[in-house]
């Protein structure tokens, strides 16, 4: 039966003592590919992501990292001290509520109380135009 | 058959429904706060006309009689809000639901604000405060069919089938029943067809579970074996009525409009039914006439229907059928005029939700963008687009999204910049207006694949909705005609 994917929204987490509470799409680069490793009250930086097969962690990929799963595998594996891999949405809010200076990607409705949302160039995942949003098949 | 909740103009269905039969252990459920034993008592009963059995005008004459025993009973105003089919009691039952909070659990209060926030268009707060209480109590039936129904509404079908999934519930028939229609809302037969299956063999004796199967046979294109498990219902319970306009639904997607006009009919000679239901059926009967392209016989049934919501105070239902009439007129002029009537009938009405209001008005604001681009009047596209784009930017509100966004790409369509109408069209893959730009955007672009595939998919769309109506009849005949490619944008009878 032929199917198309309903559009998700991503938002980015971080610990709720956090002060940060927006970045740029490009601090969320640099985040990501790790080059930032600290935030701005010198906390270190701890990236958590969904496995890049996934399709939540695909539009991060595309929309963030222009990097194929393979590269994002890739990456990961050479950076494996640097990179938490969960397996869940609820895995990705457990470790980053539970580690200051965490930051992970989670599909919108997993959203807890237990993390910050942190807005991209000044949007909410509920905004128009936010950046991480969109289909992946 | 699901429960529906009848306050949205594109009569979303939501669901709510908790089985009979206790599975998980006392600890796991969520508390009811009550003064009053015979009100929890009747909670029960509520649960099984709603959930197993959806009867869901029973199940609130029940819950109306549980807010009389116990006024302070948050939880039941709730529900009650949520599965009313009266719009003005929906309003002033979340209003109480908000108001006697204070008598709840901290778990009861979070489901009450996940819900006035969803009302309030406030997704955020809504999502966290419904998360919450899955964390809770991810067990409690309430509260999966409770999440269920609303990620439905959402169109977050994975995270309403990860709930379900991860309660580990499985011998709940409601349950089952709602989860069946998230599987097939996801395009995933085997699984809704197996829980059907399982559904139809725990309530042998119910009319809902035959209906259920027939409504989800239907969605994967099974018509005749569709009308067979209506017929199936209506044998068991010759007054489930919803069997019997399921059969004349079927018959108006099979494309057989004079056969489902009889059925329509007969429905309504049989049985009395609740008002929204009612017009609900009234509409459906209305879209005969459009699929046979005869569009005054269409003009007098929506007229008549019209005609009745205002008799009957229903705002909402008049103004969405102005904003239906005016998608089909040949002459903009007429249906610039009933945007008109369907705007100042809207903003009339007090005995609304808030979000209803909003809702409608995205609706009409739409069709006024697609107005003014099928007029190629740039100005006023753009000037409707730019409120929407406004309303949609203040709220966090579904509806008015995907209304935004479906009219996004018809603007940008027709202006021809393809790649940034698939990424508006590409959030309205459920409105067959825009499946059918998404189509022929990606033509457009040359990705000929995605082509195929959104057309494959606007093929195989079975909802009975005006949209449908519109665009799919005539695009399946496009698609088996040699020269479909080139005249699909002309394949509607827009």
């Amino acid at each position: 039966m032929p199917c198309l994917v309903h559009a998700k929204q991503l938002a980015v987490v971080t610990d709720t003592s956090n002060p940060t509470t927006n970045l740029s799409s490009a601090d969320l680069l640099k985040i990501f590919n790790l080059r930032m490793r600290a935030w701005t009250d010198g906390k270190a930086v701890i990236v958590v992501v969904r496995d890049p097969s996934t399709s939540d962690m695909q539009l991060l990929l595309r929309k963030v990292l222009n990097m194929s799963p393979d590269q994002a595998h890739a990456f990961i594996q050479t950076h494996k001290g640097s990179i938490v891999v969960a397996d869940s949405d609820d895995a990705v809010i457990r470790f980053v509520s539970s580690n200051r200076g965490a930051i992970g990607v989670i599909d919108l409705y997993s959203l807890t109380k237990d993390v910050n949302v942190v807005k991209i160039d000044s949007k909410l995942p509920v905004e128009q135009g936010y950046l991480l949003r969109g289909n992946e098949p | 058959m699901i429960s529906k909740l009848f306050s949205c103009v594109l009569m979303i269905s939501l669901f709510l429904s908790i089985a009979a039969a206790q599975t998980a252990p006392q600890s796991d459920a969520l508390p009811l706060s009550t003064n009053s034993a015979k009100a929890l008592r009747l909670m029960d009963k509520v649960w099984d006309l709603e959930a197993d059995q959806v009867e869901q005008a029973k199940a609130c004459v029940v819950l109306r009689k549980v807010v009389r025993i116990d006024p302070n009973f948050a939880v039941a105003h709730e529900i009650l809000a949520q599965f009313s089919l009266d719009p003005a009691e929906q309003v002033i039952e979340q209003k109480r639901a908000f108001a006697t909070k204070s008598h709840a659990t901290p778990a009861e209060q979070s489901l009450v604000v996940w819900f006035q926030s969803a009302a309030d268009h406030e997704l955020i707060p809504a999502i966290t405060s419904m998360n919450q209480v899955v964390k809770q109590y991810p067990h409690d039936k309430w509260v999966v069919l409770l999440a269920n129904f609303w990620l439905m509404n959402e169109q977050q079908y994975e995270r309403a089938a990860d709930v379900y999934e991860r309660s580990g519930i499985m011998d709940s028939p409601g349950l089952d029943n709602n989860a069946a229609y998230t599987y097939a809302n996801m395009r995933q037969f085997d699984k809704a067809f197996a829980l059907m299956e399982k559904y139809v063999a725990a309530l042998p004796k119910d009319a809902n579970p035959q209906d259920s199967y027939a409504e989800i046979l239907r969605m994967a294109g099974h018509f005749n074996q569709s009308i067979e498990h209506y017929r199936a219902a209506l044998a068991i319970n010759p007054r489930f009525y919803s069997s019997q306009f399921g059969i004349a639904d079927t018959y108006l997607l099979m494309g057989n409009e004079s056969r489902a006009r009889e059925e329509y009919e007969l429905g309504f000679r049989k049985f009395p039914i609740p008002a929204l239901h009612q017009v609900q059926w009234k509409n459906r009967e209305a879209l005969t006439y459009i699929q046979e392209g005869d569009l005054a016989g269409a003009d007098d049934a929506f007229q008549a229907l019209a005609n009745y919501a205002h008799a009957n105070k229903m705002g909402q239902v008049e103004a969405d059928t102005y904003r239906q009439m005016a998608l089909y007129q040949p002459d903009s002029k007429q249906s610039s005029a009933l945007l008109d009537k369907a705007e100042a009938v809207i903003l009339e009405h007090k005995n609304m939700m808030a979000f209803a209001v909003q809702q409608e008005l995205a609706q009409i604001l739409r069709a006024r963008v697609e107005l003014a681009v099928k007029q190629g009047d740039k100005a006023s596209a753009e000037s409707a687009l730019e409120k929407l784009a406004a309303m949609s930017d203040s709220s966090d509100d579904k509806v008015i999204e995907l209304a935004y966004h479906g009219a996004a790409g018809a603007a940008l369509f027709a202006e021809r910049k393809y790649k940034e109408a698939i990424s508006h069209l590409d959030e309205d893959i459920d409105n067959p207006l825009s499946l059918r730009l998404l189509a022929l955007a990606y033509r457009r672009t040359g990705d000929v694949q995605s082509a195929k595939h959104a057309g494959e998919v606007l093929a195989s769309v079975n909802f009975p909705t005006l949209e449908q109506a519109l665009i799919v009849p005539p695009f399946r005949q496009c698609i088996q005609s040699p020269n479909c490619d080139a005249s699909m944008k002309n394949a509607s009878r827009q």
